[in-house]
This record gives structure tokens, C-alpha cells and sequence, in this order.
């Protein structure tokens, strides 16, 4: 007994320490739960007391080069509501829907849902601040202004592709506002107020601020004075063509910066739930891909020049209208064609057997070299949603025929932004630049540049030389041959027409041409590379010098004025031998001019006079302009003893 | 009828300990439940004044058993199972017993209802104090001492898991083994059991899915934070923000509705919120002195039986002490068992404060 006693005693003492011991775990367990998983847990549950009503941040702004603001916010405050603050619903929902627009029981619905927070979507979201102050006046319990804003781009359809759009919740959709929304998006910011799990406040915890954090500015490479030029240029040639669609491009071929692009149809952002997807969808100038016609022959002159394969002007050539290609009779655009000739002359008529015989001496191996190292086949790379690549025979597949067609700008597909990027690279001494349109990333209250985005120079395709070979054949198209249109007095602009039928099903379209031109100035160092295409322009003749050609010379015109350019001396003088082009005439001096002597004067203008009397006063234009024959010379008379009569 | 006029002065250490976890559950029980309370009741005092009431009521039991001399129990042990066992088996049928939180384990009508499992645990004790204390030797045999020993807990275990409550069936096992480790059952048999035990406790949990939930929850209770995990969850959001020194009294967070009954079996969770981690290992230390003290009135019993029967009372009371705080800092998985002299509740804190008063009773005739 006595010794079983004491294991008794053993036993207790045994089980008190055993007893202790598990005390001990349960307070060092206690322990790390408050400071090993503290902080954890601490967040967590902050979260879960936490109500947010979120601050949004501004979206950053879209910005010209010159600062000019091309997409930009209006404050437009969103209401919401917490719910279990509400005090009288019933009340609060006919005050709400009086001051929103809104159905009462939409409103009630919204105010007595079960939710932490509740946007009163769509009404209450983004209004006018006028209605935002109605609603503090009110100052219903429960019911918060949380500070939004609404994009806003104040030039509507201007430059609409490119900038695209964002939605509702400030994000980007579209375009630029897509491609950069990360950047210009922002960090939401917060107030956070601490509630009990039946939705209302907890005493005594302040609430905690977190303030959103706004986006940054993108400043882009567009030049707005350039893009206006280019989009006045495109409305007139919408209005005057009726085409099915027009592009348009303006690039500085030195480092790749777009200065100006737009394309017809286009649409107002802040309208874009009313248009078509397919219209927002294809930024045409980087989406679209057809036969690019004869602006392409830039690249097989310029491989034949690199290649020593021709000499411009001491090489002739003789076109008979027609050239026989692996079985078929490929023929020039001239019927007849345009006989003996340099190849500066094939160059400048665009003459389709001359560049056969080009692309002949290449070979298909060195054409289709040049053509890739020129960027075709594969996309340039450009900061935008949506880029083509284009196609290119695959090079086992060509044969003569191809390689023949090819050389002139058939059977092959190109987007616009590669002829751009390829024409730049000809013309700068034969650097192929990266195409790209955002400049730098701003910080939107200091200015600061936060990030700048560099000229990216991929290869160099051809010699300073060959470029400068080919700077001058094609100013000479514009002075002397298919490109006349384009010509700048002083700018010594060069290009290249094109006109390229298109085709559906495999098969080219009757009477419906992409018309194009592609052009540069000056042409001594090529400050800027302009594309226009028109998609089937009507009741016109559809030659790309006669429809797109005008259009980059209008546009061209702008920029000297704009960048500044000086009038070059040595430019290849114009020649007017066409009956598309006649020779201008110099308006003379009219001023003083009794009514009379007018009659002898006017051999191929016309008059529109206005005012009363025998004396011209006025005149527009002014003399010593050149202008077209048969153009419109306004002229106001008046008397000269009304002077006097005044002075009584 | 049993007092007896010279009897000498209980151990007074043993009656602070117990008034002090009394006095901290008294001020945790309001603070904890003023919210609630409030809202359900508009009454911030609703809990508090109930578990005054009970407190008073368990006090006075408390001294008045500590008068009634222990032997009585000796006496009345085998009359007291059987009434245990008979309330234990009414309450598992339908009509008889009231479900609440999940559980058939109430019985009576409105306030004066009781839970019989807790009485259980009492009877069980005083039945294995009087059994073993008269069969010591027998114990180091299976067949003929811890075979039937055993298998009168696992009748009770059973009963008790009928309810379902395994919180309460796990402490009165607990207890039991542990006093018939006192008694001097063999080593090996422990080792044999407790490998039979924890093969036993698997198939438990096994055969119903919700316990498996619930362990799963208290593995990750992310998994599932709005069903299973929810209760450990909010218990840790309150617990980990407490830091060392806490929120400061009445400054918890989370009984503003998040965590469920504050008051009841999660209250040691707004303790470590409000009061922190100091605070919470005051309470543990209490405990731990009211288990040395219970221990220490158990080595210097007068008797066999006295030991047996004090050893049982504070090894009660510990188990649960840990199987709680281990609950509510996710040690262990959700078992619903109360926090002794500190959750809200009658039926335990009268019924705690009682067997304490056995304790006393005890510490009378120790030598301490």
C-alpha cells in the first residue's frame, strides 16, 4: 500500500509537470500568433474591418510634342453609397433619383443592397459637377462624392486611331490610350474607414488616407500643326473623292518619329460605342496591306543603283508598251509604252518594262534581299495596336513572272507604315529607323521626363551614295515626271506615284485603284517623309499623281512653313508639258488699274469683281503669285472721288 | 446533516486563484459582449448581469460544497453515475433533449435547463475515485481492472458522442486516463492504449465530415475562411493585432460582430485582443497555479480516494483549459468546449465552481 501510495505521488508530480509543460505551449503558441504571424494577421483583419471608397487617379494626359493636349480628363465626380449608413431609405432613394434622373426603385434597389459599397451605376457615375454639389448639399449620411474624371479629347476625330479611347472606368480600350494605359493609368488611391461587420462605422478608429496615384503624361512624336495640315487635307480629299477610305503618313526619316498620321473613315473617341468595331478596330496607316503599285519601284531602283547594276542617265532603255515574262506580256501603264529612253526617264514615267528589266539584272535572290532588309515581310515595330506584316512570295516559289511583277510593286502586299519606314530609309542615306510614336513619359505636376523613348536604328540597307542617287531621280519624278502634283516652289520635293488595282478573291477589280504617293523634302536632306493613299477616289481619274500627289504637295506646303524649311537653290526645275499640268501663270499687277484697261489683261483668268467703280484697290492673290490658268482673281473697285465725298 | 463543526479552514490560496479567474471572466464577459448585447437585447449589461447572477450562484454553491465533507461523494458515487447516465441517454431522444449549436445535449426548459454531460464528468470522477481507490491493485491488471474501467468511459464517451459533442467526450476521457494513470495502471497498457486511442480518435473523426472540415480548417482555415475556417479566422484576427500589451480594455475590433458569441467559447480570443499577450499569459498563469495547487492538495490527501477524487477535479479543469486556448489559437481543431470560470454560461460556471468547492472540501483535510 504504501508503495503503491508513492507511485501515486510520482504520478501527480508526473502529470503537474506534464500539466505545466502544456501551459507553457499554449502561451508560447499565444505568443507566436501576436508577434510571428502578427503582422499578417493584422493586415488581414484591417482588411476585413476596412471599407473603401476609392479615390481615382488622373489618367495621364496625351500631350503633342509641342505640349499641345490631344486627350485629356474633365473632372466628372462618382457618387456612391454605403449602404447600412443609410438611415431612411425610402427617403434617401426619392432624394437620389430627384437629383440623378434616376428610377426611385432603381436608386432604392442600389441604397438597400447587400454590399459593403455601392457605385449607383451608370447615373451616378461620372456626373457633371453641378449635380455633385446638389448631392452635398443634400448631405445624406451614407452617401459619399468620390472624386473621377471623364476622358475628354478636344479635338474629336483628330488623329482618333492613334489616340483610341478609354472606357468608363478610365481604362485604356483602344489605341494609344491601350498600348501606354499602364503608364497613363495611375495607382487608385483610397479612404479606408474602419466598420464593424454590420457595415457601419466603429468608434473611435480615424479613418486612413491613400492618396491614387496619378498616371503619367505621354508626350508623343506628333507634330499637331502637321497633323491638322494632314487631316484639312484628307476632309477635302473626302469630300472631293468619295473614296472608300484614305491613309495618310508623315514620318521624319531621320530617326523614325511619326509626325503626323491619320485615315478616312475615322470617328470621335468619346462617341466610339456608336461605331462600327471595324472602323475603331483598323488603324488603317499600320493595319491595312494591299499591292503598293508603283511607289515600290523606289526599292528596286534603290537595290539596282546599290548593286552598280545602272547607271541613270547614260543607260537607255526602250519600251515598246509591252515585256515578255516567263510566257506572259507584261505591260506597261502607257499603251504603246514610252519608247527609247534613260533610265532616269523610266524612273521618272514610271515606265513598268524598264523596272522588269531592273529586277532582271538584280535577280530574284538580290530583290528579295533588299526588299527584306528594307523591312517588308514583318512588322516595323511600331508603338501601335493592330500592325500588319504584310506578304512576300516565298522565295522558292518565285519565278520570273513573280520576280518581274514584283520588281514593279505587283504581288506583293505591303502595309503603309513599312513603305514609310522603307522610303526613310532610301532617302536618309539608308538607315531603316523604327517607326514609333511616343516620345517621352512625363510626370503630369512636375513636367520631369520620366522616361524617354530613343530613335532605334534596325540596319543599314544601303550607301549615302545610292540614297543620294535616288533623292534625285525622284525629285525628278516631281519636277519633271508622273509627280508634278507634289511640287513645293523652293521645298525640292521628291516621290513616287503609285496605282495599284485592287484585288478580291484573287482576282483585280475593274476600275478600282489604291492610289498612292509617297514623297520627301528637301530633297538635298530629307527632313520629312509624307504617304497618301485613296482607296477608289471617284469621278476622277484614278492615278495616284493625280489624286494623292496634290494632297502630299498641300500637306508639304504646310510643313515648310511649319519646320521652318528654307528655300533651296539648285532644285531641278519644274517642267509643264502636260496637259494634266499645265504651266502656271503669274498674276500681274492690278492695283490702280482703270476697269477698261482689265479686258486686255485677261488672257486665262477669271474675274470676281465686287465693290463699285472703275478702280481696282485690291487684288487677291497678290501679283507675282503663280497660279493655275483659268483661276479665280477676286478684285474690289472703287471710286476714287468717294475718298473725297468722305472727307466732307 | 454531513457538516461537521470542527472542520478545519480550506486552502485559502486555492479560493484567490479561483475569485481572481472569476473576477477577470466577470469584467471579459461584459466587455466582450456589450456589443452584441446591445444590439440583439438593448442591454449592454444583458450577458454581464446573467453571468453575475450565475457567478453568485456558483459561488455560494461553491462554498457550501466546500462544507460538505468529500466522503459523501465516496457514498453516493454509484447512485450518482446511474442518475448521470439516465439523464446522458434521455437527452440523446429527440423530444426529450433540446439541439443547440448542433448539439442534442440540453435538457429542461428555458433557463433552469442543464447539460448532462457536464454532470457526467463529475459523476464519472467521483465513480473512478471510489473504484479505483478500492481496487488499486487490480489496475495493473487488464483483464479484470482497466478492461472494465475503460469500458464504463467509453459507455459515457459514447452516450456523450451520440449528442454529438467531442469537446466534452475528449476532456472526460482525458480525465479519466489521466487519473487512472495516477492510480498506477502499467506503462505498457498506456502504450498499448494510447495507440489503440489515437487509431480510435482517427476513425472518429473519419466517420463523420464534418469533423473533417473542421480539421482541414484548422490546418489552413483559409481554405475555406466563410465556412469551416471562419470561426479559427476571426479568432486570429483578433489574437495577432493584440500585440504584447493589446488593444487596451473594451477596445476590441473584432467582437463588433465578426467573431461570433464573443463571450462564450472564443472569449479568450478578445482577452488576447484587448488585454495581449501579457494579458492572456496572466490568465495561463492562474490556471497553471490552480493546477499546482490542485495537485498539491492531491499529493497531501488524506486518503487514496481524496487524491483520486481531487486529481480528477483539477485534471478536469485543465484539460479543458488547454483544449480551449489551443482551440482559439488554432492549435487544435473547433471542439465548442467553454473556457472554465471565464466563458459565458450557467450550466458551467455553477457546475466549475462547484466541484472547486469538492477541491476546497478536500484541501480541508490536507496537509498542505
Amino acid at each position: 500500500m504504501r508503495a503503491t501510495f508513492f507511485t501515486v505521488k510520482k504520478r501527480l508530480v508526473v502529470s503537474l509537470i506534464v500539466g505545466l509543460s502544456l501551459f507553457l505551449i499554449i502561451s508560447i503558441r499565444l505568443g507566436y500568433v501576436q508577434f510571428a504571424l502578427g503582422n499578417f494577421l493584422t493586415e488581414r483583419a484591417e482588411d476585413s474591418w476596412s471599407r473603401n471608397v476609392p479615390f481615382e487617379p488622373q489618367r495621364g494626359d496625351i500631350l503633342d510634342r509641342n505640349d499641345v493636349k490631344l486627350a485629356t480628363n474633365q473632372s466628372a465626380p462618382t457618387i456612391f453609397v454605403v449602404p447600412r449608413q443609410i438611415e431612411n431609405p425610402t427617403q434617401v432613394a426619392k432624394q437620389l433619383s430627384d437629383v440623378l434622373g434616376m428610377p426611385v426603385q432603381k436608386a432604392y434597389k442600389h441604397i438597400t443592397k447587400v454590399t459593403s459599397i455601392e457605385r449607383l451605376h451608370p447615373e451616378g457615375r461620372k456626373v457633371t459637377l453641378d449635380i455633385a454639389n446638389k448631392i452635398r448639399d443634400l448631405d445624406i449620411k451614407g452617401v459619399y462624392i468620390a472624386e473621377d474624371s471623364r476622358r475628354y479629347y478636344p479635338y474629336g476625330k483628330y488623329l482618333s486611331h492613334v489616340l483610341g479611347f478609354a472606357g468608363i472606368d478610365n481604362q485604356g480600350l483602344m489605341g494609344l490610350e491601350a498600348y501606354y494605359d499602364k503608364e497613363l493609368k495611375g495607382e487608385e488611391g483610397n479612404v479606408r474607414f474602419f466598420s464593424d461587420a454590420k457595415g457601419k462605422r466603429m468608434p473611435k478608429i480615424a479613418d486612413q488616407y491613400q492618396s491614387p496615384v496619378d498616371g503619367l503624361d505621354l508626350r508623343l512624336t506628333i507634330d499637331s500643326r502637321i497633323q491638322t495640315a494632314i487631316e484639312r487635307e484628307l476632309d477635302n480629299a473626302e469630300a472631293l473623292y468619295n473614296p472608300e477610305g484614305i491613309v495618310a503618313i508623315a514620318m521624319n526619316p531621320n530617326n523614325g518619329e511619326i509626325l503626323g498620321m491619320a485615315s478616312r473613315p475615322s470617328f470621335n473617341p468619346i462617341e466610339y460605342q456608336t461605331v462600327s468595331p471595324e472602323i475603331y478596330n483598323r488603324n488603317l496607316p499600320v493595319w491595312s496591306t494591299y499591292e503598293p503599285g508603283s511607289t515600290f519601284k523606289i526599292i528596286t531602283l534603290a537595290a539596282a543603283l546599290e548593286e552598280n547594276l545602272v547607271n541613270l542617265q547614260k543607260d537607255n532603255f526602250h519600251d515598246g508598251g509591252s515585256v515578255e515574262v516567263g510566257g506572259a506580256h507584261l505591260h506597261c501603264w502607257k499603251s504603246g509604252g514610252h519608247g527609247s529612253q534613260t533610265f532616269l526617264e523610266v524612273v521618272q514615267n514610271s515606265c513598268n518594262p524598264g523596272f522588269v528589266e531592273l529586277g532582271d539584272r538584280l535577280g530574284k535572290a538580290k530583290l528579295f534581299k533588299y526588299i527584306k532588309d528594307f523591312g517588308f515581310g514583318e512588322k516595323t515595330g511600331i508603338d501601335l495596336q493592330g500592325e500588319g506584316k504584310g506578304i512576300l512570295f516565298k522565295l522558292d516559289r518565285v519565278g520570273p513572272l513573280e520576280a518581274a511583277t514584283t520588281a514593279f510593286g505587283q504581288g506583293v502586299s505591303v502595309t503603309p507604315i513599312q513603305q514609310v519606314a522603307a522610303v526613310a530609309a532610301v532617302v536618309n542615306g539608308g538607315y531603316l529607323y523604327k517607326p514609333y510614336i511616343a516620345k517621352e513619359l512625363v510626370d503630369s505636376k512636375t513636367g520631369t521626363v520620366l522616361k524617354k523613348f530613343t530613335p532605334e536604328m534596325k540596319r543599314k540597307v544601303i550607301s549615302e551614295e545610292t540614297s543620294k542617287q535616288v533623292r534625285y531621280a525622284l525629285e525628278s519624278v516631281v519636277a519633271q515626271g508622273t509627280g508634278k502634283n507634289a511640287f513645293v516652289d523652293g521645298l525640292r520635293v521628291g516621290g513616287k506615284t503609285g496605282t495599284a488595282q485592287k484585288v478580291k478573291d484573287g482576282r483585280y477589280m475593274e476600275n478600282n485603284y489604291i492610289v498612292s504617293f509617297i514623297g520627301f523634302a528637301p530633297a538635298d536632306k530629307p527632313e520629312v517623309v509624307i504617304y497618301v493613299a485613296v482607296d477608289h477616289p471617284r469621278d476622277t481619274l484614278q492615278f495616284g499623281g493625280t489624286v494623292a500627289a496634290p494632297i502630299v504637295g498641300n500637306i508639304m506646303k504646310d510643313i515648310k512653313q511649319i519646320l521652318d524649311i528654307k528655300s533651296r537653290k539648285g532644285a531641278i526645275a519644274k517642267e509643264y508639258n502636260s496637259w494634266l499640268d499645265p504651266a502656271p501663270i503669274i498674276v500681274p499687277n492690278f492695283v490702280g488699274m482703270d476697269k477698261s484697261k482689265l479686258q486686255t489683261q485677261l488672257v486665262e483668268l477669271k474675274i470676281e469683281a465686287s465693290g463699285s467703280g472703275n478702280i481696282v484697290k485690291f487684288q487677291s492673290p497678290a501679283p507675282g503669285t503663280k497660279v493655275k490658268p483659268n483661276s479665280k482673281i477676286r478684285l474690289f473697285f472703287d471710286e476714287e472721288k468717294n475718298d473725297k465725298l468722305k472727307k466732307k | 446533516m454531513a457538516k461537521n463543526k470542527q472542520q478545519p479552514s480550506p486552502d485559502i490560496f486555492l479560493v484567490i486563484v479561483t475569485l481572481s479567474l472569476l473576477t477577470v471572466g466577470l469584467i471579459m464577459v461584459y466587455s466582450s459582449s456589450a456589443i452584441w448585447a446591445n444590439y440583439k437585447f438593448e442591454d449592454a449589461f444583458y450577458f454581464a448581469k446573467r453571468q453575475m447572477l450565475f457567478a453568485g450562484v456558483g459561488v455560494l454553491a461553491m462554498y457550501t460544497i466546500s462544507t460538505i465533507d468529500y466522503w459523501v461523494w465516496k457514498k453516493y458515487s454509484k447512485t450518482i453515475l446511474i442518475l448521470c447516465f439516465i439523464l446522458l441517454i434521455a437527452v440523446v431522444i429527440p423530444g426529450i433533449g433540446m439541439v443547440r449549436g448542433g448539439a442534442r445535449s440540453w435538457i429542461g426548459v428555458g433557463a433552469f435547463s442543464i447539460q448532462p454531460s457536464e454532470f457526467m464528468k463529475f459523476g464519472l470522477i467521483c465513480f473512478l475515485a471510489k473504484y479505483l481507490s478500492e481496487n488499486q491493485k487490480l489496475i495493473t491488471t487488464f483483464k479484470s481492472g482497466l478492461l472494465p474501467t475503460l469500458t464504463l468511459v467509453f459507455v459515457a464517451f459514447g452516450l456523450i458522442m451520440l449528442q454529438p459533442d467531442l469537446g466534452t467526450g475528449a476532456v472526460l476521457v482525458a480525465t479519466c486516463v489521466v487519473m487512472i494513470f495516477i492510480s498506477g495502471a502499467r506503462i505498457s497498457h498506456f502504450v498499448w492504449l494510447g495507440m489503440i486511442g489515437v487509431l480510435g480518435f482517427v476513425g472518429l473523426i473519419l466517420s463523420a465530415p464534418y469533423r473533417i472540415k473542421r480539421i482541414i480548417s484548422f490546418i489552413d482555415p483559409w481554405q475555406d475562411p466563410l465556412g469551416a475556417g471562419f470561426q479559427i479566422i476571426q479568432s486570429l484576427y483578433a489574437i495577432g493585432p493584440g500585440g504584447l500589451f493589446g488593444l487596451g480594455l473594451g477596445q476590441s475590433r473584432q467582437k463588433f460582430y465578426y467573431l461570433p458569441e464573443p463571450q462564450t467559447d472564443f472569449i479568450f480570443a478578445i482577452i488576447a485582443e484587448e488585454l495581449g499577450f501579457i494579458g492572456g499569459v496572466f490568465v495561463i498563469l492562474l490556471f497553471s497555479l490552480l493546477l499546482w495547487r490542485g495537485i498539491k492538495i492531491a499529493l497531501s490527501a488524506p486518503d487514496l480516494f481524496s487524491s483520486l477524487l481531487a486529481t480528477g477535479i483539477i485534471s478536469m479543469v485543465s484539460i479543458q483549459v488547454i483544449i480551449n486556448i489551443g482551440v482559439v489559437t488554432g492549435l487544435f481543431p473547433v471542439t465548442g468546449i467553454t473556457l472554465p470560470f471565464l466563458s459565458y454560461g450557467g450550466s458551467s460556471l455553477t457546475l466549475t465552481l462547484a466541484t472547486v468547492g469538492v477541491l476546497l472540501n478536500i484541501s480541508r483535510y490536507s496537509k498542505i
